[in-house]
């Protein structure tokens, strides 16, 4: 047994003041009556007389002694070596991520890592270190270095689980960032082992060893995976996945639901392992739809999902061109989108319209938003020096995502405006005489092309509509865009045209308000549930009059590997390099001091006891 | 009328209007104003009898003489002194409280036997403590009041109360009235002295005084009990359960002493001791018949 606080035995000089305080007998007054023999024989002096009595065995004196030994055994505070062996600097990484709030072990998975983590804080001893990071979709150090107990126990009591992933590979070079050189350093892993894969940047292994701790016993769970409202011309119909991902069969009923109340509600036995689609009806008017089952699970963040129903909007798309039917026709691949074409010498400005497409046309201004201009006339502000013959053309990055599935391989261009001293942007397509198409994200997505499409072979090519897809969904992805994404993903909002305010209401009801002024990037998607996009735009096109605009976008967890639950019982950890010399470890210590303390508080109230019963 | 230490001479005006009731006739050696058992002089006619010789002549009814032919002696009721006694408690228990009880004590002694005086009474006067001692060769008539009060006032009170040392005293006493003050708070009961009153023929009454400390203790806490007359001593604390034990105990005590004296056919009263002289003389003994 280790005292951590020896010091502290200097109380026990109060065990001989107690007794002490026995033999002393208190100074009472005497009081002169006329009748003795009236006055019943009742003394309650515990104490001493003057100065000094014969010392008598009581109760309380015995009780006091007891107690006043507990405390003074707490406060040295004993502490008994533990099982688990701690190195001066320990470094905890706890999964925080959805899968713990599986409550297939009580409360759940997380508060199970918790409480066997707050046991290794009590198990510190006087010079050792926690660092505690939690493990989610973005790690985040909880506490750093920290030596105090109590700062570490808050800190852990903090930690929430998240809905998102758990992403080792970040955690782990998190923990490596807060080794110091030649420290001696442990690395434990509270997790039930559903996380990210592991990058390969660990190859050579971590400056610490690490232990896994497995959380969790079971993955018993039944969840909703999937779902999609799909359109057709007749009606709407959406496609649920219902998985049983335990090893045994369940029988579950799924709650069919839009925004206008209960729709369906279908009883469904799943067999272990067994997933089942099932179709189900979209009223017309829905614009949101949710499917629920009651599987009494130990997962409920899967039990829940939601979709949004209404078709998206569609985009009002410029086409200024003396005739291209190449572009006209890539550009109405796009079904969100209302192309309107009109000849040069029509165009009266672009206002109304979210794209602008210049064919061998420039207007004198051009406008704040997204446009592609082809071939600009000689003398106008984005026009390139003197045409140059070009031959074969080729991707200036080939892994840009821009040009995903486009194929440039058969693709020619008899000539161009040499653009090589142009400004615009950085190049995504060129050749070796010169750029050719060059793209921009300020202020706007924007993009340049210098040749005529019909001086090329390329409107010819699978790669041009690809091409012109990418750009489009690129420069106008859907202003809020209706599909499911996970939590914690990142999701963009384009504000509509002249909107002056953009706000998002998260399914808690909070409200987060985004800039206008160019494509928001909307990272607060932490809960499942509906996000409701608001837009303050004009109520028609150069109206000052203002509306509100609302769309919607779900998240939902959909994540088999998280649903699957069941915990792994070894995950490959990268190893530990070799230990620096002189690197010891050491048992940690079991503190059995708030035990004895609690002891000494049961004494007390013995001790009360005893006082008013008269013992 | 001369001033006293003991009682101011207003409330002495005052009790001369006062007397001592008396339930039965008496018999003294003196005359007084008193009804006596003999027959005496007195303007109150009481009966005839028969002369015979030997008898004063000058009380023969010459009217009966002439309507009889005989001689008949007229005969008076005669009016003797009232033999009363006064027994003061004078013990350490007396010694006690806001006001004094034995001051107290003595002041309504004074008092009462300032009453007996004034009618002519016969006022003889004994305090006691463990043993009695007597207040000197009786008193008699209103000039000798200053005489008892001094003798009473010269008493120190202290020591333990004997009850059962009245016995001898109040039984040689003659048939008459009896006054005992005390506290009754003796270790011993005062059932024998109280019967021995009985035995004795006398006609009496016992005062319980108290002080209101005693009725009502004002203080708690831890404390060294001491006795008043005996000196003991014990550690106590005082807590309400302790109080009222001590006030059913006090209780219970001068219940048994009022109970006592009526069984034996005298009169009680309890008194305290901040209650005035005047109050306690002209209504609480008025009230039960000691004096009107």
């Amino acid at each position: 047994m280790t005292f951590l606080a020896p010091a502290a035995a200097a109380l026990a000089l109060t065990l001989p003041v107690i007794v002490a305080l026995y033999f002393l007998r208190i100074r009472r007054p005497t009081r002169i009556v006329p009748a003795l023999h009236l006055w019943p024989d009742q003394i309650r002096d515990r104490q001493a007389n003057v100065p000094w009595q014969k010392l008598r065995f009581s109760w309380l004196l015995l009780l006091q002694l007891l107690v006043a030994a507990f405390l003074v055994a707490a406060a040295v505070q004993p502490a008994l070596p533990a099982s688990a062996s701690l190195a001066p600097h320990n470094i905890v990484l706890l999964d925080a991520s959805a899968s713990m709030q599986a409550k297939d072990v009580q409360p759940s998975r997380l508060e199970d890592a918790k409480r066997q983590i707050s046991a290794m804080i009590d198990q510190l001893g006087p010079q050792d270190r926690m660092t505690l990071i939690a493990m989610q979709s973005t790690p985040r150090i909880v506490a750093s270095g920290s030596a105090d107990h109590d700062s570490m126990h808050r800190a852990l009591s903090g930690v929430a689980a998240s809905n998102g992933p758990a992403d080792l590979s970040a955690a782990l070079s998190l923990a490596a960032g807060v080794v110091r050189a030649g420290e001696e350093s442990r690395g434990y892993l509270f997790s039930d082992g559903i996380v990210e894969p592991l990058h390969s940047a660990f190859a050579n292994g971590l400056p610490f060893p690490i232990e896994y701790h497995r959380i969790g016993v079971s993955g018993e769970n039944v969840g909703l995976t999937s779902l999609v409202v799909r359109s057709s011309a007749q009606s709407r119909a959406a496609y649920l996945r219902v998985h049983n991902f335990g090893q045994q069969a369940r029988s579950v009923t799924v709650e069919w639901r839009s925004d206008a109340g209960l729709v369906d509600v279908r009883p469904l036995s799943l067999a272990g392992g067994q997933a089942q689609d099932l179709v189900l009806p979209v009223p017309d008017a829905a614009a949101t739809v949710t499917a629920r089952i009651d599987s009494k699970d130990n997962f409920a963040l899967d039990d829940s999902v939601t979709a949004i129903a209404r078709t998206p909007r569609a985009f009002h798309v410029l086409l200024v061109t003396p005739g291209n039917v190449f572009l006209e026709q890539a550009l109405r691949l796009r079904t969100d989108f209302q192309v309107d074409v009109a000849a040069p010498a029509s165009y009266r400005g672009a206002a109304a319209y979210a794209m602008t497409v210049f064919d061998r046309f420039s207007p004198p201004a051009l406008p704040d938003a997204p446009y592609i201009v082809v071939d600009p006339p000689a003398g106008t502000p984005l026009a390139g020096g003197a045409a140059v013959g070009i031959g074969r053309v080729r991707a200036s990055d080939a892994g840009d995502p821009l040009l995903t599935n486009v194929s440039l391989q058969d693709v020619h261009v008899a000539k161009s405006q040499d653009m090589g001293p142009s400004t615009f942007g950085r190049t995504l397509i060129t050749s070796v005489q010169t750029p050719l198409v060059l793209v921009r994200d300020q202020p706007f997505r924007q993009v340049l092309v210098g040749f005529d499409i019909h001086d090329s072979d390329f409107p010819l090519r699978i790669g041009f509509p690809v091409l012109m897809q990418n750009l489009s969904e690129w420069m106008l992805p859907a202003s809020v865009p209706s599909r499911s994404f996970h939590p914690d993903e990142p999701v963009t909002i384009v504000p509509e045209n002249g909107a002056t305010t953009v706000g998002v209401i998260r399914p808690d009801g909070s409200r987060r308000q985004l800039a206008t002024g160019a494509i928001a990037t909307f990272a607060d998607t932490d809960l499942v549930g509906i996000y409701t996009v608001e837009q303050t735009v004009p109520a028609s096109p150069g109206l000052s009059t203002r509306k509100t605009d609302r769309s919607w976008f779900a998240v939902n967890l959909f994540s088999d590997a998280t649903s699957q639950l069941t915990p792994v019982d070894r995950l490959a950890l990268p190893p530990a390099r070799a230990l620096t010399a002189g690197q010891t470890e050491h048992r940690g210590f079991l503190q059995v001091w708030p035990w004895i303390a609690l002891l000494a508080l049961v004494l007390v109230l013995g001790e009360w006891l005893a006082f008013h019963r008269g013992l | 009328m001369a001033s006293s230490p003991l009682l101011e001479p207003q409330l002495l005006r005052r009790l001369e209007a006062l007397a001592v009731i008396v339930r039965r006739a008496v018999k003294g050696q003196m005359g007084g104003e008193r009804r006596s058992v003999n027959r005496g002089r007195s303007p109150e006619f009481a009966d005839f009898r028969n002369y015979t010789p030997g008898d004063d002549y000058r009380l023969i009814d010459w009217n009966a003489y002439a309507r009889l032919d005989r001689f008949m002696l007229r005969l008076f009721v005669a009016e003797e002194e009232l033999p009363f006694n006064l027994f003061v408690d004078l013990s350490g228990s007396m010694d006690w409280g806001r006001p004094n009880k034995a001051v107290t004590a003595k002041r309504l002694a004074g008092a009462i036997a300032y009453v007996a005086l004034a009618s002519l009474d016969r006022v003889r006067l004994t305090v006691f403590a463990d043993a009695p001692t007597s207040g000197g060769a009786p008193y008699r008539g209103r000039h000798s009041a200053q005489g008892l009060f001094a003798r009473i006032d010269s008493f120190p009170a202290g020591g333990p109360t004997d009850y059962a040392r009245l016995v001898a005293p109040i039984a040689r006493q003659r048939p008459g009235m009896t006054v005992l003050i005390t506290d009754g708070l003796g270790e011993e009961p005062l059932e024998p002295a109280i019967t021995a009153l009985r035995l004795a023929r006398q006609e009496g009454a016992v005062l319980q005084l108290l002080a209101p400390q005693e009725l009502e203790p004002d203080w708690t806490g831890d404390a060294r009990l001491k006795d008043a007359e005996t000196g003991f001593e014990r550690e106590f604390t005082a807590t309400p359960a302790t109080q009222a034990a001590y006030r059913s105990a006090l209780a219970l005590r001068t219940e048994e002493v009022e109970r006592v004296a009526r069984r034996r056919g005298l009169r009680f009263a309890r008194l305290t001791s901040d209650q005035p002289i005047e109050d306690m003389v002209r209504r609480t003994l008025r009230q039960v018949g000691l004096l009107g």
